[in-house]
This record gives C-alpha cells, sequence and structure tokens, in this order.
C-alpha cells in the first residue's frame, strides 16, 4: 500500500515537472496561427500592392492633389485642407500615411536582408525588385516631408526613436539603390521568378529595370535645382519605358482605384474651378475637358477654389473618369514622356514639342476606364500652335499637370514645388487665396512627433509646414 | 417464590414509576438576554427527550421535568444554554451568539478558516442578501453590498456585460476584474471577445452572465493581494470565491428539503429623455422630411409649408387644399394617406415596452448520514425593453458529497449552462438613434418601417446610414448563443495520525473543467442604412470553443504543538491548462433579402485563431497561531506560464499576514462595549503574465484610416501575401508585478450589535504589460512590453449596526463605504497616454499624472482665467489642442443596505450612491444638436454666451431672439464639435433594492414554507445628468462606465416573488 502510494506521487510529480518544461511549454505557446517566417516572394507582394494602393493612390495624392489644385477639397478633412484650416500642420493629419510607408521601408529591409545576408542570398530578382520598390518609397517619404529618419529606421524594439537623416543623404541612397536594383536584376539567379506574385511586371526583369530607369530620370529632374543635368534625364528616359506596356502600374481586380473608393466611402473631393477652367482654356479641340467631369442638370458645377467655397457632398462635379478599375500609376508612360519634353525643352532641343505631343497622346489613350482615341489626341495636338522657349515650356509642364488628373497627385505637387524653386512657379499658377498658407511639405506624423524626441523638435508647432522648403526645392531640411 | 417474586416485581415497578412520574414537576421560568430583556419564542427542550415548548410574548415557559433532567434553551442569534432542572424556577439569560465572531469564512483554495485568523480584509456575501430582490444578474446582485468594489454595469439590457473591478484597476489595457473560483474550481468570467473601442456593434456579453445567482449559498470576496496570492498569477485582482447550494449544512438524517423559487418582474426604462414638443424637423426653422435634425418650423406651422402644406396650393396637393394638414412623403411611400395633421409624437414613450423576467428555480437537497447531495434545474427568461431583445437562461446543478468511510471522502459539483442573448446596437451602428434622436414631428411608430411591396426598402426620416429602429429590431441581429459545462470531481483523506487529535493530516485532489462554445451572429441585413445595392449588409459569424482543465493537489498539516500554539501547513501544487479555438467568417453585400447568412453574400471571408496557455503553480502556506489572539500567516506560490518568453516563464510570489484580536488580552476579554476588536495587516506581491506569442507574419489588412470596411481582401485572384506583423513582442518581456500592503481593523461593540471594519490599501504596480505605441519610423506599430506604473490607494469602511433585536423586531443596517484612488504614475519612455476606446475625440485613455482613466477630447477655448472664449460670433469654440476633459472614476462609492423584520414581514432596501467621476454622454450631445432635446426647446429668446471674447472683454455678442431666429441652432452646432459641452458629472443616488416579504406560517401539515415577496429594483434615481441613467454605457473592457453614445438603457423593475419549501 505504501510503495503504491510513493509510485503514484513520484509518477504524478514527474509528470508535472515534465508538464512544465521549457520545451513543453515552448511547444504550447507555439504560434499556430501566423507563420513566424515567410518567403521573400510572398512578403514582396503586399509591398508593390500596398506601394500603389496606400503609398501613392491614397491620402497623400488626396491631399497632394488638393494642394497642386488639381482637385478641390469638398467635405471634412479635404474641405480643411482646401480652406488651409489647421489640418495642412496637424501631426494627425499624415499619420496614417507615414505609419504605412515607415512599414513598408521595414518590410522591405527584412528582403533585402533575406536576399543579402540570409537564408535567399542569390535571389537576385526578389533583392532588385525590392531595391527599386525601397528607392520608390523612400522618394515619396522624403518628397513629401523632406528630412527624415532613414538609416536608423525600420527597427522596432531596437531603435526606439530613429535620428533624422538629410534629404540630400537620402536622395544620394535612392540612386544608389536604383543602380544596385538594376545590377541585380541583370545577375542569373538559381531562384525561380516572383511570376505571378510580382503584381506589377509578373516577375518580368527586363521591365524592372525599366522602371528603375524611368525612376532615374523623375529624380534627377528633381534634384534640377541642385544639381540640373537634363541630358542625363533624357539618357534614363531612353533607357526606360518604350511603350505604354511597359509602364509602373498596378492593375489588378480586387484592389479598387483609391481615388474611387474615396468618392464612394466619403465624397470629400470634387472638381476645382482653376483646373476646369486650365482645361477649358485648351479651346474644343481637347476633348477631355468634354469628358473629364460629372455635370450637375447639364453643367460642370465646379468647387471654386479661389475663395472659400461652401462646404457640402454631392454638391459640386466630380471625376467622371473615376472608376474602382483604373489602375494606379507608380510612374506612367505619359509622365516620363513629359520629363523627356521637359528636359529637351530646359536644353533648347527642337526635338522637345515633339516628344510633348507624344505625351499627349499617351496621356489621352492612358488604359483607363473611360479613355480617348488616338484621333482626339491627334486633333488637339494639331490644334496646339509651334511653341519656343517659356511658352514650349510652360505647355509642356501644364499637359503634364492635366495628364496626372486624377490620381497622380503627388507628382503634381512635386512638380509644382520644383518648379517654383526654379522660378517658374507661373507655369502652373495657383489661384487659392491663400498663398501663404501653400503646405511647402506635410507635417509629421503624430505617432512620431509624440514619442521620437528627434521628431518632436522639429516638428514644433507644425507651422514649418507653410516656410521650409524641402531640400531639393532650395531649403534646409 | 413465584408470587413472591411477581409481587416483588410489581412492588419495583410501582416504586420506580413513582420514582418517575412522581418526580416530574412543572418547571417555569422568564428567558431573557443578557440585557434583562424578556425572549419569546425561545424554544425550550428537555435534553434527551421530545418534549418542548416555547416561550410566549413575555418570554415566559412552562415545562415538566424531572430535577435529574436538564433543559436546553435555545434561540437564533444566542448560545443555547443547558440548565438542570433541579429548581422548579429557571430563568436564564441567553448570551449572544459568540459563534458568530467566530464564523467560519471560505479562503484561498477553498481553505476554512476562522474569520478572526484571517489578517486581511474579505468580506461575505450571503444567499439571502444575493436573491432577496430576484436580479438574474449576479454582478447587480451585489451592487451596494460590497466595500472596495466597484461595479459598472454596462446597461439594463438582458446579458448586458458589467465589470467588477477590486480596488482599482492594475492593468492599463488588460484585464482588472477578479478571478471567480466557483466551488473550488477556477471559471472563466471574461467577455470572450472585447468591444474594442467600443463605438460600433454591439455589447458582448461576459462570462459571469452563466451564474444563476439562486444556486449561490455564499459569496466570499477575496478583496487584498495577500488574500489571494495562493492563486499565483491570477490573483492580482482579487478573487471571487462562490459557494454553490449543498445539502451540507441540512440536518442530518433528515428527509429531502425541495424548494421552489419563482419570480416575476416586469422592467421599464429607468429614465427617459426629455424633449422639446413645439418644433418639427428641420433646419434654420424650414421644414425637411428627410433632415436629421429637428430645427425647423413650429409643428403646427406644418400645414402653412408652401412645398408640404395642406393650407397653401402647391404640388403635392395640386391646388386642392387640406387645412390644417401637411403631406408626409414617408407615409406615401408606405401607402398611407400622406395628408395628416401634424403633432408631436411620443417616439420614446412608443418604442420601449416594458420587459419582464420570468426566474424559476427548482431545488431538491438531503444530508444523510453519510451523504449530503444537492440537484437543481433553473430558468430565467428575459425580455427587454427594446423589441427583440432578451436572454434566455437554463442551468442545471448537481453536488454530491460521501464519506466513503472515516478517512475517505469524496465528491462532485456539476454545472450545465445554455445562455442565449438577443442584443441591440449602439454608437455608431445605433439602433436607438432614431428613437432618442428622432424629430418631434415624425411618427415613428405610425408610419411603417419598410415598404410594402420590399420589406427591405425602409422608410425613415433620415436617408442614410442609421437603420430605423423598428426595421434594425425586426432585420438585424446581434445574438450569442453559449453551451457551457463546469464542474470538478474530489477526493479527500483524512487519516489519523494521532490519538490525541493535536496533529491533523488532509490530502485532497479535486480536477475540475470549464468548457464553453458561445456562436455569435452579428447581422446586418439587405437594406441595412437603406442602402438597396446590398453593400451595406453583411453576417459577421464568430465564436470561440473553450476548454480549461484544473488540476489541484492540497496537503493540509495542522499541529497543536502546545496548547496555545498551533501551526497549519499546506502545500500544493496546481496545473490549469485552456484551449481556445475561435473562428470569424464574415460576409458582406448581401444579394437579396430575408437570408442573412454567409452564402448570400457576395465577398467572403474567414479566419480561425488557436491559442493554448498552460500554468503550472507549486504553492505552500504556513500559518502560526497563539492563543486563539495572534495569527501570523506566509504563502509562497511559484507558477510557470506558458505564454511568456523562454527564460522567462516562472516567478515566485510571497505574502505575509499579521492579525491580532485585541480583545483576547487580559483586561479587555469580556468588555460588553469592546466585543471584539482586531488588527491585521499584511503585505504581498503577486504578478500578472503577459500573452506572449512571438513575432510573426500576418495577413495584409487595409481598414480603418479613410476607408469603410476593408477595400482589399486578400488572397488576390489566388495570390496571398504576408506581412511582418506591426505589433512586435518583447523576447524579454516579464510579469507585471503589484506590491501591496494593507493594515485594517476590526471592531465590534455592545455585543456585537456595531461592528466597524477599516482597511487601507496601498497597491504598487509596475512593469505593466501592454502595447507601447512606437514612433510610426520604426516600421511598426506597438511593442508588447513592460513599462509603466500605477499605485491605488483604497479606503474601505465597513459599518454594520443592528439597533434593534427583539424576538418579534429585528433591524440591521449596513454601510459600505469606499474611496479608490487609481493613479497613472508613469507610461513607456517617450509615452505619456494610451487609448483605450472612443473616437480620435472624445475618447478614454491612461494619462500620466492622472487618475485612471480620464475622458480626452476637445474642450473649450479658455483664456488664462478659465473663461471660455467665444468668437466674433459669440459662440464658444474648440481648443486646439485635445486635453483631458474629466476623471472618470468617482471620488467614492457608499452603499446602504436595511433589513427591517416585524413577525413574518420583511421589509428590506439597498441604497447605493457615487459621487463624483465624469462621463462623456454622445447622446444628450447628438440630441442638443439635433434640436430634439428639451433644453433646445426655447429658441426665442436672446441669450449672451458666457465667456469673454478674444480681447478680453466680458462676451455682449447677443444671439437668437427675433433678429437671429437660428442663434439656438447654431449654438448646439458650435458645441457639438466641443467634445467637453457634453462631459456631465456621472453622480448618481440609486434606490437599489426594496424588497417586502412575507413569510407565511406552516402549511400542509407542517410540511410546506411559504415566503411571498414584492420587490423593486432601481426606482427611484438622482443623477446630475440629465436624460439618461449614467449606468448606461459603451464597452466590455476597462473603456467601460465613461463613454456614452446611443448606449442600451439602464432599467428599473418591479415583481414579486414565491419561495416554497417542503
Amino acid at each position: 500500500m505504501k510503495n503504491i502510494k510513493i509510485t503514484i506521487t513520484a509518477i504524478m510529480a514527474l509528470f508535472l515537472f515534465q508538464a512544465c518544461s521549457e520545451d513543453k511549454m515552448d511547444d504550447i505557446n507555439k504560434n499556430v496561427n501566423n507563420p513566424s517566417d515567410m518567403e521573400s516572394r510572398l512578403i514582396i507582394t503586399d509591398v508593390m500592392v500596398n506601394t500603389a494602393f496606400s503609398v501613392t493612390g491614397a491620402d497623400a495624392s488626396f491631399y497632394a492633389g488638393v494642394y497642386s489644385e488639381l482637385s478641390a477639397g469638398n467635405h471634412n478633412q479635404m474641405y480643411n485642407a482646401q480652406v488651409r484650416r489647421a489640418d495642412p500642420q496637424l501631426s494627425s493629419t499624415y499619420n496614417n500615411g507615414w505609419n504605412n510607408s515607415y512599414e513598408q521601408l521595414r518590410t522591405l529591409g527584412i528582403i533585402i536582408d533575406k536576399c543579402t545576408v540570409g537564408n535567399e542570398q542569390g535571389n537576385y530578382q526578389t533583392l532588385g525588385v525590392a531595391q527599386i520598390l525601397l528607392a520608390y518609397n523612400l522618394s515619396v517619404l522624403t518628397d513629401l516631408f523632406g528630412d527624415v529618419p532613414y538609416t536608423e529606421a525600420g527597427k522596432p524594439g531596437i531603435i526606439f526613436q530613429p535620428k533624422v537623416d538629410k534629404q540630400e543623404a537620402i536622395y544620394l541612397d535612392i540612386f544608389k539603390r536604383l543602380n544596385e536594383g538594376i545590377a541585380n536584376l541583370q545577375k542569373t539567379t538559381t531562384y525561380a521568378s516572383l511570376g505571378s506574385q510580382d503584381v506589377i511586371y509578373g516577375g518580368n526583369s527586363a521591365k524592372w529595370i525599366k522602371a528603375a530607369n524611368g525612376l532615374l530620370a523623375r529624380y534627377t529632374m528633381r534634384l534640377s535645382l541642385r544639381k540640373a543635368d537634363y541630358q542625363g534625364v533624357i539618357n534614363y528616359v531612353n533607357a526606360s519605358f518604350a511603350t505604354v506596356d511597359d509602364e509602373m502600374k498596378l492593375a489588378v481586380s480586387g484592389v479598387p482605384n483609391p481615388f474611387a473608393r474615396f468618392e464612394l466611402n466619403r465624397s470629400a473631393i470634387s472638381v476645382a474651378k482653376s483646373f476646369y477652367d486650365t482645361m477649358k482654356a485648351n479651346g474644343p479641340a481637347d476633348a477631355r475637358t468634354e469628358a473629364f467631369f460629372t455635370k450637375k442638370a447639364g453643367v460642370v458645377v465646379p468647387f471654386d477654389n479661389s475663395k472659400e467655397d461652401i462646404e457640402g457632398q454631392g454638391v459640386y462635379s466630380i471625376s467622371a473618369l473615376m472608376s474602382e478599375a483604373n489602375p494606379i500609376y507608380l510612374m506612367s508612360y505619359h509622365e516620363l514622356l513629359f520629363l523627356k519634353a521637359e528636359a529637351q525643352a530646359r536644353l533648347g532641343l527642337a526635338e522637345a514639342q515633339t516628344t510633348m505631343n507624344a505625351a499627349i497622346k499617351a496621356a489621352y489613350t492612358k488604359k483607363q476606364v473611360v479613355t480617348f482615341t488616338a484621333a482626339q489626341a491627334d486633333t488637339y495636338i494639331a490644334s496646339i500652335p509651334a511653341l519656343t522657349g517659356n511658352a514650349l515650356l510652360k505647355k509642356i509642364m501644364v499637359e503634364k499637370h492635366i495628364s496626372f488628373y486624377e490620381n497622380e497627385g503627388i507628382e503634381s505637387y512635386n512638380d509644382i514645388r520644383r518648379l517654383q524653386a526654379l522660378g517658374n512657379g507661373d507655369l502652373i499658377p495657383l489661384v487659392n487665396p491663400k498663398p501663404a498658407l501653400f503646405p511647402q511639405r506635410f507635417s509629421y506624423g503624430q505617432s512620431d512627433v509624440a514619442s521620437n524626441a528627434n521628431i518632436k523638435d522639429l516638428y514644433g508647432d507644425g507651422s514649418y509646414v507653410y516656410t521650409e522648403k524641402v531640400w531639393w526645392a532650395g531649403g534646409t531640411r | 417464590m413465584k408470587l413472591k417474586f411477581n409481587g416483588f416485581l410489581v412492588l419495583l415497578l410501582v416504586l420506580v414509576a413513582q420514582l418517575t412520574f412522581a418526580q416530574e414537576r412543572a418547571v417555569s421560568g422568564t428567558v431573557s438576554d443578557n440585557t434583562g430583556m424578556p425572549l419569546p419564542g425561545v424554544s425550550v427542550l428537555v435534553k434527551g427527550t421530545k418534549t418542548a415548548t416555547q416561550t410566549d410574548f413575555d418570554g415566559k415557559y412552562s415545562i415538566k421535568a424531572a430535577p435529574n433532567q436538564v433543559l436546553i434553551f435555545s434561540y437564533i442569534g444566542m448560545k443555547a444554554q443547558e440548565i438542570s432542572a433541579s429548581s422548579t424556577s429557571v430563568n436564564p439569560k441567553l448570551k449572544n451568539d459568540s459563534v458568530e465572531l467566530e464564523s467560519v469564512v471560505v479562503t484561498a483554495l477553498g481553505v476554512k478558516k476562522s474569520s478572526r485568523a484571517l489578517g486581511y480584509a474579505t468580506q461575505e456575501v450571503k444567499a439571502a442578501d444575493i436573491t432577496r430582490a430576484n436580479n438574474n444578474s449576479l454582478s447587480g446582485a451585489l451592487q451596494g453590498k460590497l466595500a472596495g468594489v466597484a461595479i459598472t454595469p454596462s446597461s439594463g439590457a438582458p446579458g448586458a456585460s458589467s465589470q467588477i473591478i477590486i480596488r482599482g484597476a492594475r492593468s492599463f489595457t488588460g484585464n482588472n476584474t477578479p478571478l471567480y473560483v466557483i466551488d473550488g474550481m477556477p471559471v472563466a468570467s471574461q467577455p470572450d471577445f472585447s468591444t474594442g473601442n467600443g463605438v460600433t456593434g454591439a455589447d458582448v456579453a461576459n462570462r459571469a452572465v452563466d451564474i444563476d445567482p439562486n444556486e449561490i449559498e455564499s459569496i466570499n470576496v477575496l478583496k487584498g493581494q495577500a488574500a489571494s496570492a495562493l492563486y499565483g498569477l491570477r490573483a492580482s485582482n482579487g478573487v471571487i470565491l462562490i459557494t454553490t447550494k449543498s445539502g451540507k449544512n441540512l440536518a442530518q438524517g433528515g428527509k429531502p428539503v425541495i424548494t421552489f423559487n419563482t419570480s416575476t418582474s416586469f422592467e421599464t426604462i429607468s429614465k427617459k429623455p426629455e424633449t422639446q414638443n413645439e418644433y418639427a424637423q428641420g433646419s434654420n426653422g424650414v421644414f425637411n422630411p428627410n433632415a436629421s435634425t429637428n430645427w425647423g418650423p413650429k409643428i403646427s406651422e406644418l400645414p402653412n409649408n408652401p412645398t408640404y402644406g395642406g393650407n397653401v396650393a402647391n404640388a403635392l396637393n395640386g391646388g386642392v387644399l387640406r387645412p390644417g394638414k401637411y403631406y408626409v412623403p414617408q407615409r406615401a411611400k408606405a401607402g398611407l394617406d400622406p395628408w395628416v395633421a401634424p403633432q408631436a409624437y411620443d417616439n420614446i414613450g412608443d418604442f420601449f415596452k416594458t420587459g419582464f423576467t420570468i426566474n424559476n428555480t427548482l431545488n431538491i437537497s438531503q444530508a444523510t448520514e453519510k451523504t449530503n447531495y444537492s440537484f437543481g434545474v433553473g430558468t430565467s427568461k428575459q425580455d427587454g425593453i427594446i423589441p427583440e431583445t432578451g436572454m434566455k437562461r437554463y442551468t442545471a446543478k448537481a453536488v454530491v458529497d460521501t464519506k466513503l468511510n472515516n478517512e475517505w471522502k469524496t465528491g462532485f459539483s456539476f454545472n450545465y449552462v445554455e445562455t442565449k442573448i438577443d442584443k441591440s446596437s449602439s454608437a455608431n451602428d445605433g439602433a436607438i438613434v432614431g428613437v432618442f434622436g428622432g424629430p418631434r414631428s415624425y411618427d415613428l411608430k405610425g408610419i411603417p418601417f419598410a415598404n410594402p411591396s420590399n420589406p427591405y426598402d425602409q422608410i425613415y426620416y433620415r436617408p442614410g446610414v442609421f437603420n430605423n429602429p423598428y426595421w434594425a429590431a425586426k432585420n438585424n441581429e446581434f445574438s450569442e448563443k453559449t453551451n457551457r459545462v463546469y464542474g470538478n470531481a474530489y477526493i479527500q483523506y483524512s487519516p489519523i495520525i494521532s490519538e490525541d487529535g493535536s496533529q491533523k493530516l488532509t490530502v485532497k485532489y479535486q480536477a475540475g473543467v470549464d468548457s464553453w462554445t458561445t456562436n455569435y451572429r452579428d447581422i446586418f441585413e439587405f437594406g441595412s442604412k437603406l442602402d438597396l445595392s446590398g453593400n451595406s449588409s453583411s453576417a459577421n459569424l464568430y465564436g470561440t470553443t473553450n476548454d480549461v482543465i484544473n488540476s489541484l493537489f492540497t496537503l493540509n498539516y495542522n499541529l497543536n504543538i502546545t496548547d496555545d500554539f498551533n501551526m497549519n501547513v499546506l502545500v500544493g501544487n496546481e496545473y490549469n491548462h485552456q484551449n481556445t479555438k475561435e473562428y470569424d467568417d464574415t460576409g458582406t453585400a448581401f444579394n437579396f433579402g430575408g437570408f442573412p447568412t454567409i452564402t448570400n453574400a457576395r465577398i467572403v471571408t474567414a479566419s480561425e485563431y488557436r491559442r493554448q496557455i498552460r500554468t503550472v503553480g507549486f504553492f505552500a502556506n504556513a500559518e502560526f497561531s497563539y492563543k486563539n489572539m495572534i495569527f501570523l500567516g506566509g504563502t509562497i506560490r511559484k507558477d510557470v506560464a506558458s505564454n511568456m518568453p523562454r527564460g522567462n516563464r516562472d516567478f515566485v510570489y510571497p505574502s505575509a499576514s499579521l492579525g491580532i484580536v485585541l480583545t483576547e488580552l487580559e483586561g479587555l476579554k469580556g468588555s460588553s462595549i469592546l466585543s471584539y476588536a482586531k488588527l491585521r495587516g499584511s503585505i504581498a506581491e503577486v504578478g500578472q503574465s503577459g500573452n506572449f506569442i512571438g513575432n510573426s507574419y500576418t495577413t495584409p489588412s487595409y481598414s480603418g484610416g479613410f476607408w469603410v470596411g476593408d477595400p482589399i481582401q486578400y488572397p488576390l485572384n489566388g495570390t496571398s501575401s504576408f506581412i511582418p506583423n506591426n505589433v512586435q513582442y518583447d523576447e524579454n518581456l516579464k510579469p507585471q508585478n503589484t506590491k501591496s500592503y494593507e493594515i485594517g481593523a476590526d471592531f465590534k461593540f455592545f455585543n456585537n450589535r456595531i461592528g466597524l471594519e477599516y482597511t487601507f490599501s496601498k497597491q504598487n504596480s509596475k512593469d505593466q504589460i501592454f502595447s507601447v505605441p512606437l514612433p510610426g519610423s520604426t516600421g511598426a506599430n506597438s511593442l508588447v512590453t513592460n513599462g509603466g506604473k500605477m499605485r491605488n490607494d483604497v479606503h474601505e469602511l465597513t459599518l454594520s449596526v443592528n439597533p434593534v433585536r427583539t424576538a418579534d423586531f429585528n433591524w440591521t443596517f449596513n454601510v459600505n463605504f469606499s474611496k479608490i484612488d487609481s493613479y497613472v504614475e508613469e507610461l513607456a519612455n517617450g509615452v505619456d497616454n494610451i487609448f483605450l476606446g472612443g473616437f480620435t475625440t472624445p475618447q478614454l485613455r491612461a494619462s500620466v499624472g492622472d487618475r485612471f482613466p480620464v475622458i480626452y477630447g476637445t474642450g473649450y477655448a479658455r483664456d488664462e482665467n478659465n473663461n471660455i472664449i467665444v468668437n466674433a460670433a459669440g459662440l464658444p469654440v474648440a481648443d486646439g489642442e485635445l486635453k483631458v476633459l474629466g476623471e472618470v472614476a468617482p471620488k467614492f462609492t457608499l452603499g446602504g443596505s436595511t433589513q427591517l423584520t416585524y413577525k413574518r414581514l420583511s421589509l428590506g432596501a439597498v441604497v447605493d450612491w457615487k459621487n463624483g467621476g465624469k462621463m462623456y454622454s454622445g447622446s444628450n450631445n447628438l440630441m442638443n444638436f439635433y434640436g430634439v432635446d428639451a433644453r433646445t426647446a426655447d429658441r426665442t429668446s436672446e441669450f449672451i454666451y458666457p465667456g469673454v471674447k478674444e480681447d478680453g472683454t466680458p462676451n455682449d455678442i447677443v444671439r437668437g431672439g427675433a433678429a437671429d431666429p437660428n442663434g439656438q441652432q447654431a449654438l448646439q452646432a458650435a458645441l457639438n464639435g466641443i467634445a467637453e459641452s457634453a462631459v456631465f458629472d456621472a453622480s448618481f443616488v440609486k434606490l437599489r433594492e426594496v424588497t417586502l416579504g412575507y413569510q407565511f406560517p406552516k402549511l400542509m401539515n407542517n410540511s410546506l414554507d411559504v415566503r411571498a415577496s414584492v420587490f423593486a429594483r432601481n426606482i427611484l434615481l438622482w443623477s446630475k445628468m440629465p436624460n439618461l441613467d449614467p449606468e448606461a454605457t459603451q464597452g466590455n473592457n476597462n473603456f467601460a462606465g465613461g463613454f456614452e453614445q446611443w448606449s442600451m438603457p439602464q432599467t428599473k423593475s418591479i415583481g414579486f416573488g414565491l419561495n416554497f419549501t417542503f
């Protein structure tokens, strides 16, 4: 009897200690819902989707489109931005976009690490694509926010308050990443092509290389104030998209065009009168003027953005191009051609207007739900007289501005600030009645203002957004 | 010889008989208490016989007894006395039952101890006090009856969640509710799902809803950490120990006792908003039949409206005048005569119906020599005051204990529960927006809620976003159904190890299980939000299956070292393993109406979540007592928790307590003024583990921000993606730690007629585990790590008085006072606040330097003298910065209860007073903004908003009046942008319970006891906040109690009950 008791006690004790050994507990605490590691090809897909939908197509594009007067904000936050209430300087305004951009940078960092020092060494295609996407995301971030955390960013739990890097240094890295990306995409790899996980180019490295060259053209032009290299722009353009099929865009069913979804969910953006006027000035030959905007009782009712027009939903005309099926452009073919046209014009090259005409045609025929024919483009192009000098430059820039309608707001906003810095502010005049409150940049995100002392100091009360230009626009930060 | 012998025998018999009978004579006297007051109804028994009587109204008795016999005098509440009947006059004085003092309380791990032996505060609530007012919610039944315990109901809706927090919060976003232990088995009491930010959907009940208060014998609340330390990791929030009814307390060898309780009550809204009744739907004085606002013309002026009026020719009447009437387009859509005479409708009174609740419980129990048992079944059926809401609960239980022999004992306790709750939605999905906020001129009940030819085509005064409340009640569904089993079985071995009883050993092993499945359905039917595209309809089907296994082994050794010196040692082990599986299936955009399930959805997503958590604990407890006067105890427990990172899984927590009964000291002993005095103090340290799971990759989500719903749902055309989780886990996570100190004193005066207990406790909690927000530039949203400090200072005072105690009349009253101050001393580095729930503004948050939690949001712009600044239009404006608008926690709470018994009649009452604390009332804000509230009735007077102009001079800008007919609307629109304007003092006084009971004389041949009662709950309410009961708020988590927006209303009830005992 006694022996039995002792045996039972011993067995129970043994069971109990085994029941809570570290290995057993690890087993119990295993995450069975979410994988702890992941192949880079499955990670990079959403970076592309997110970069298109959230980084490029959503909040930043809406606000930038309002500031660049591509559209007008008629409701709530967009209206507040339109009439320059406190929103442009509040840290909460761009917080979602700010946080989202850094999530992409961190994720890309993880992919690049995997493919360079991690367990996917030699996965050159994924590495090259990740480097190009990193450069792209980095430029959107620094173009909008100026000096931002970069070298210390994306290390949660390790670096709690990332320091801020200068825009100039960040741009050096952007170029470096793009060139590295091109080099890696040219290497042979034993890894399978990204294939369908690459929702932009379907795993076609050649197209990614073209895209990288297109971006090099865009960023070279961006830095014109600091270091003009218009021939460089032309060279990069020549190495980039040869046809509209090469352009860098996302068109996947299941990913709605954010501009259309924003209208469905918020109805906060409408036609800006100044933009409508710009189009009307093209004359009746421009078929787009008639087709771009919805009508109310037969007429276009724009929001008069030259004054503090009335806030309201469903009151004003909206874009008639709008469709959730429209692609989201990261870098369009028409933009590329306009870059070349501008570079040629600035160099005084004769072919500038021809290039512009090609760009206008590309803009007319861009692959959206509402399309225009090549014949309509030709009709309009034929109505444009031969132009030279500033008039040609102006036409190029105005046409580029129009080509960005409706959802390439970020590039429009970048162009306007670049032109102002170059002394070409007259090319796309702004009509907002509060020019002193034209935001020179976006204000830092609230999450950093609240808990990163480096950003908190730079943010102050947020009013710097009206006075401090970014470095490439002549500013210091 | 034979004769002789017979004769002798007869003689002897006669002699014996004479001896016996001749000496039996009447003994009489008066029984009184020790003050000399005669005691009627005292039972007098001749020991060892069945001869018995009772004292009369003057305390007199007479009984036949022989001089060598013994009389037993017994009376409830008094110590029984045995007195020899040697004299014919016996006049005993009965003393108060000091057993009351020695009352046994159940402490941690079910160990029973004399209350005097405790070095910490516990508080017991008996069955009678829980069930007297027939509340079918346990937490509701405890309100006002405990000190140091905050009970926050979410609403009066059937099955509504409710939070019990003992001695304040210790965790910012984690669990602050106590551990529930039923018959020795820890059971789940928390909600399966959090209501999150608390601004969408319906409430989610917490699992304490499964407990039927009628099955409870007693509740003992272990408030401090020292009291609960033996429970280890789960003990930091205190413990609610529930003992259910069993046959234990019945007379041994008696017959089965059958009890049947039934009660019926009727519920109505506890506070009905007051409305203006003069003005119609519209804005700026103009009628608009589709406006959400009520700033139109006078209702009586509607027939003169140029578009809709019947007094004037217009397109709608085609020139045929309809004098005194106006055109209601919604009536036209419903196929009714659109022309009606305008009036103000009682939309609120029409909508809320009288709810009713029927509770029935049947119990049979018996105690035989070896076995006692109790079997019970119960039902509770409740219909809410909102149509289509309600709760049904069915419970069955069995408790059996049996002695196998002198050393072995075994038993089990088994419970089955089925709970089904039908709810309604609130806040952004609010069903009652249109009831409280409905235009005064709109006939919400009279106009059908749907197109007669299409039941999903709503008819409503608003064109979108919110549903017609009648349509929502009929078509939307928010339901939850739980099936649950919990119980345990034990075997106990108590060998006799010493002949003289100086040593005792008890070994007990108990194994239990708590297993439940809850399925939830949240349905927005086709046509929801007046969207006939179906895009706003959805079915969210989710649920959880859980099983928790608990194994408990204890060994208890007691040794009387000397007569004065006793030692008790307990060692043991506990093993607790929880298995959880959850599912979440969402279908959005139904194709057609009438088939609201996932099959009918155009987009379907599904997910699964599984989790296991195991805790293994080893514990020991040692107690020493000296002369029944000094009690010293200490515990130590080591826990190993699976849900912490490797290398950081085991923790050791100690506690110590000391109690000194001063009245055992010579000199103080036996005093009738100070009957009892004890000083006590304790110190303890306990932890709370986090829920570490490690870093992982997740499916991307795009919901939030500007988007309604999730605009992108993976997989995309067969392509999946995984991204790093933006919530990171600290690999060095350690448990959060609470150190507590407690001192207290218990006094009883005047032979225990007055009892006073006071406790002060201080808790310092540090290393709180929460998702510390990270700067976005780190690429992650938050890091689950340790950070922050909290401090709780708690004063508890309990006073119990028994001013009158005679045989016919007994009066007692109790007062429970609590002052609980929880301060947030520190959050993680660089973080000065944490969001708990609500909107961007207003919201509730934990904020450094403030009490926990605070209301935060837009305040009035004020000058340095705190004057409200008005703008050029003479109206207040919002301050640019968001700020703290008020503390949610009250300054103090006071609960009082009283019980009067006169003969067979008893009257009881419970009053609850909450003093201070603020809450945000979104309903009050919007009822003003909409122009429905009675406070917006005056639209013609001129007013100057009290404040200063931007230049600092007093505001002299006149608004309103004939020159500014829309001034009042402009003011309310301005206030709507200032959250502070809807922050109210949440103080209230409530008459929680009133009960009147009558105990019938024994019926049916003395075999039936019947008690009848009538009761009322929450019938009187005084509150500072207008229109609404401050006890109706949003949320089932730490957000609860301070934020209201179209929340389900509170109820008051009145009913009757019958209690039969066979």
